[in-house]
């Protein structure tokens, strides 16, 4: 039996309402326990402050899209490359960073900041095999992945002949076969049209492809369906028109259609776009928070972009055009077998740059207006907004409106005018909010009960901070890292990789929609039904069907 | 095992790059009696599924003991070791072998440097608009093969993914579809193929620039005039297709050469700007598609990676032909069916080989260990040319895993380096 107690430390725990509280944590087999002899082993982290684990709800890591980006951009990482840590539990594997991390790097430099359980946001099932791989070699952090279905043409299908049944029959059964952890949409229908060769929806009511269908229809199905099988998280909703100005009418149409139903909306910076296509930009990012902040059935993540190099990488395959027309830039896109898109292009954001000065004002303002903390959490879309590398920058600029409005001053302010962060917003974050938007929030958007907290039968995985009034300092250089109990991390020195965890679900579904499916597959698949289904993962599922 | 015969359906074949998955492997007597489904290309490859079982070291029949251990020695005790991915083996093979070149601080490789780095490294300049199989199959309305007939290198290409079967935006199959071909020299587009260009092997790099012109709907040089003509009728159809499909062969690239590979790149990059368009790279098989993608995300490179420095060092102007020709190897480690390997240099340079029939390679390695084949003996995950992952389904019993054998002499170099244990 393996104890520690962790004494002495300023511990924010905000799922069980503790907000800087000086107290102990009592660890035993991986687990935080309600007490342990006091003769077990202890962890001084007096004059310290104590966290649960950080947890990424929106992040790109292991996807095949992943492994895309990695190819395609060499010249980022090998400038960055990264020896094998000394390891007291077995050998450490060396690998390289830049903004989209080999697997090895990716594990190491999460858990270097604290970082215990990320969520790969976008994977395509039928390449799902490949990101378990993927995740099999990314050490100490627990993963899940998201299952893209926005553009699935089988289920589009099944909403053109209002089986919306069946559409979750389907739902259900992609998740088990993908082990995945919850329903991705990615564009509804957008990506099918872009593989039409259209390239625009002007509203959520456009038919996409199929009589009947629509954006609305898709965004409907799908968040009933992730409510009726009762998934920990809601639908994972990436709204049409990322990225373009006047967006926010799809935006707020998108929030209006779910309506009664729970669901969570990803990056809403590059969805919180007011004017027009080709004339000015401006921000709408109070009335995306405000629709946000009034409707409780609504949660989000941010996609803040972060001023430097970031890869843009997205199954929203039209967008990835878009940006390597006008940027030249050098493009990868797949359309992906009648499942879905997926496209990346490197970038820059640049302070001087007016629309990337209004992207990072736009992602502040999301932050700073939001009324609920649980509901709004912390979220580059790592790698698109930028590097997780830049979350403890992104802390400071969030608890330090001192150091905020200089950097405020510093950005091209073209198109910053009536924006609400220019006008001055004095709100910083607390240690407990940061606590919230990087832990509780995501654990309890995520239905993760054994994660983003410290009360009792909580997974042990625990960060412990040295304080500094420099936010960034302090956010990036944990003092300890414990994962499942076991101390993983200690003055930014890794010294364990511990076994990790998968994440996912198995829902229960009528077994009828594999026979139509066997009829489906045999027509168009171009992989056999049965070699479909990856192969059942060691970890029980998190949640699973009757 | 009794006579009765058993069937493995949904077998995958490592043949070529199509890795179809829907082959039915008949057993009888534990040797394969037919492999249903399969091209002759992919008979060839189940054949009657013996492959020899022998552990030797300089030629001599050792144990398994044995055999690891002079291999641990002799990798452990190299300055510039090579390990190599050569053809055959599972993903999670793959993993386990680069895990010990990283602790070698080895060279590591697959074969791709030497015979398709054109496609990867222009992949690397430009990107590239593709398309998994699937999306072809079901979409194409134009399939293009440029300088490649399928049908040798690639026998159900065409009937499994296009231009034959049928597709849900394409029903009428062979019928719905125009196949246009160009003949670049003796590399010949399928007979059927019209539109058809016939190019000189000089006029390849010109031609598709003409194209591209054409397609940008620029004036096209004084010079360029004769070729631009040739291949305006193509340019016409391409313009006009719903969703173009390019085919190329990514196995015949020139080292070193990758002036081709971007010119097909950027001419389907750029049908882009009008219609939908997506570049089909045909690869060859054994899963060597699958050893770039795990090279890609253990190290962040696709091949040629130098560990030397306890680092992955991207060494794309190299790669394993080269170190070996150079004579920096002391030992190599081939982990796959070595007769796939590049051709190897001075018989001097110290061999492990651990793969499929490893034990008939000449002369002799220092330590050969014959495993199963992928797909046939051995379980585990390949790659199909479009990255899609596929399980292996093995049909007869055959000698050692090479997972597990791979698994064990990393144990054997941690202990020979005096390190930690996993």
């Amino acid at each position: 039996m393996s104890r520690l107690r962790i004494t002495g430390g300023e511990v924010y725990d905000p799922a069980n309402g503790v907000d800087g509280e000086v107290r102990d944590i009592c660890i035993e087999d991986g687990r935080v326990v309600a007490s342990i002899p006091d003769d077990a082993p202890r962890l001084d982290a007096r004059g310290l402050v104590v966290m649960p684990g950080g947890i990424d709800i929106h992040a790109h890591v292991a996807a095949s899209s992943v492994n895309g980006a990695r190819r395609m951009l060499p010249e980022e990482r090998v400038r960055d490359l990264a020896a094998a840590p000394e390891l007291e539990d077995g050998p450490g594997r060396s690998g390289s960073g830049g903004t989209v991390p080999s697997t090895f790097t990716t594990g190491y430099r999460y858990a270097g900041l604290g970082y215990t359980t990320v969520f790969d946001a976008a994977v395509a099932p039928v390449s799902a095999r490949d990101t378990h791989a993927q995740f099999d070699d990314t050490p100490i952090i627990d993963a899940g992945c998201f299952i893209l279905m926005g553009n699935d043409e089988y289920l589009l299908r099944q909403i053109a002949a209002g089986e919306r049944e069946r559409a979750r029959d389907y739902a259900a059964w992609l998740l088990g076969a993908a082990g995945g952890y919850a329903i991705k949409i990615v564009n509804p229908g957008g990506v099918e049209l872009w593989k039409r060769n259209v390239r625009e929806i002007r509203s959520i009511d456009d038919e996409v492809g199929h009589a009947g269908v629509t954006p609305r229809a898709v965004l409907e199905t799908l968040a009933d369906a992730a409510d009726a099988l009762r998934l920990p998280h809601p639908v994972h909703i990436h709204c049409n028109n990322l990225g373009v100005p006047g967006n926010v009418a799809t935006t707020l149409d998108s929030m209006r259609a779910v309506e009664g139903r729970r669901a969570h909306f990803t990056h809403l910076q590059f969805h919180s776009y007011a004017g027009e296509r080709g004339k000015a930009w401006s921000s709408a990012a109070r009335q995306v928070i405000e629709v946000v902040n009034e409707n409780r059935n609504l949660t989000a993540d941010v996609g803040q972009v972060m001023f430097g190099p970031a890869t843009t990488l997205t199954a929203d395959g039209a967008v990835e055009y878009l940006l390597h027309a006008s940027t030249g830039r050098k493009w990868l896109n797949v359309d992906v077998e009648l499942e879905t898109g997926c496209g990346v292009v490197p970038y820059e954001y640049r302070e001087r740059a007016a629309v990337s000065a209004l992207q990072w004002v736009i992602g502040l303002e999301l932050f700073l207006l939001s009324a609920d903390p649980w509901r709004v959490v912390l979220s580059t879309d790592h790698p698109n907004g930028g590097s997780f590398a830049s979350y403890p920058e992104l802390i400071r600029l969030l608890m330090d409106r001192a150091y905020r409005d200089e950097r405020l001053k510093r950005v091209n302010q073209t198109m910053l005018a009536g924006s609400a962060l220019a006008d001055g917003i004095a709100r910083e974050y607390t240690l407990g909010e940061i606590a919230i938007i990087t832990r509780a929030g995501p654990a309890r958007q995520l239905g993760l009960a054994h994660k983003g907290h410290l009360g009792p039968g909580a997974d042990a995985d625990v960060t412990i901070y040295t304080p500094n009034a420099d936010r960034a300092v302090m956010f990036s250089t944990p003092r300890y890292v414990l994962k499942g109990g076991v101390v993983v991390v200690e003055e930014g020195q890794l010294r364990r990789a511990p076994a990790t965890r998968r994440l996912h679900v198995r829902p229960a579904f009528d077994d009828a929609v594999t026979r139509d499916l066997r009829r489906w597959f045999d027509r168009y698949g171009t992989v056999s039904f049965d070699n479909y289904p990856v192969a059942p993962l060691r970890d029980p599922p998190v949640a699973e069907g009757a | 095992m009794s006579a009765a015969s058993a069937t493995v359906e949904h077998a995958t074949c490592l043949g070529c790059g199509c890795t179809c998955d829907d082959i039915a492997v008949v057993v009888r007597d534990d040797r394969i009696a037919e492999a249903r489904n399969a091209c002759p290309l992919g008979a060839a490859w189940f054949g009657d599924g013996t492959v020899p079982g022998e552990v030797r070291a300089r030629g001599a029949s050792v144990s398994l003991d044995a055999a690891l251990d002079a291999a641990a020695a002799l990798l452990a005790g190299a300055r510039r070791p090579l390990v190599q991915l050569a053809p055959d083996i599972s993903c999670e093979t793959q993993r386990a072998a680069l895990a010990i070149a990283d602790r070698l601080h080895a060279l590591a490789d697959g074969v791709t440097s030497s015979t398709a780095a054109g496609g990867v490294l222009a992949a690397q300049r430009r990107g590239r608009a593709g398309a998994t199989l699937g999306e072809i199959r079901n979409r194409a309305d134009l399939v293009l093969f440029w300088g490649v007939d399928p049908a040798r290198r690639y026998p159900r290409f065409t009937t499994r993914y296009a231009p034959d079967p049928p597709g849900l935006f394409v029903p009428e199959g062979r019928a719905g579809r125009t196949v246009a071909g160009v003949d670049v020299g003796e590399a010949a587009a399928p007979p059927e193929a019209e539109p058809r260009v016939r190019l000189e092997d000089g006029e390849e790099l010109d031609a598709l620039t003409a194209l591209r012109t054409l397609l940008a709907e620029r004036t096209p040089s004084s010079s360029a005039d004769a070729l631009a003509k040739r291949v305006a009728p193509l340019a016409e159809r391409l313009r006009g297709a719903r969703y173009a499909v390019v085919v190329y062969d990514g196995e015949s690239s020139v080292p070193g050469d990758t002036r081709r590979a971007e010119g097909v790149i950027a001419l389907v990059q750029q049908l882009n700007a009008r219609t939908r368009a997506a570049l089909c790279t045909l690869r060859a098989g054994g899963n060597r598609s699958g050893a770039e993608a795990v090279m890609t995300w253990q190290t962040g490179f696709p091949m040629c990676v130098d560990f030397s420095r306890g680092t992955p060092r991207y060494r794309p102007d190299d790669g394993a032909a080269a170190w070996l020709r150079s004579g920096e190897v002391d030992a190599l480690l081939v982990v796959g069916d070595a007769r796939a390997a590049p051709v190897l240099p001075a018989d001097d340079v110290p061999r492990v080989i651990i793969g499929p029939r490893a034990s008939t390679a000449t002369p002799a390695p220092a330590v050969a260990i014959d495993t199963g084949v992928a797909g046939i003996h051995d379980g585990g995950t390949a790659y199909r040319m479009d990255d899609v992952p596929l399980p292996l389904r093995p049909s007869v019993p055959g000698p050692r895993s090479a997972l597990d054998v791979v698994g064990a002499l990393a144990e054997r170099v941690r202990r020979a380096r005096g390190e930690r244990g996993a």
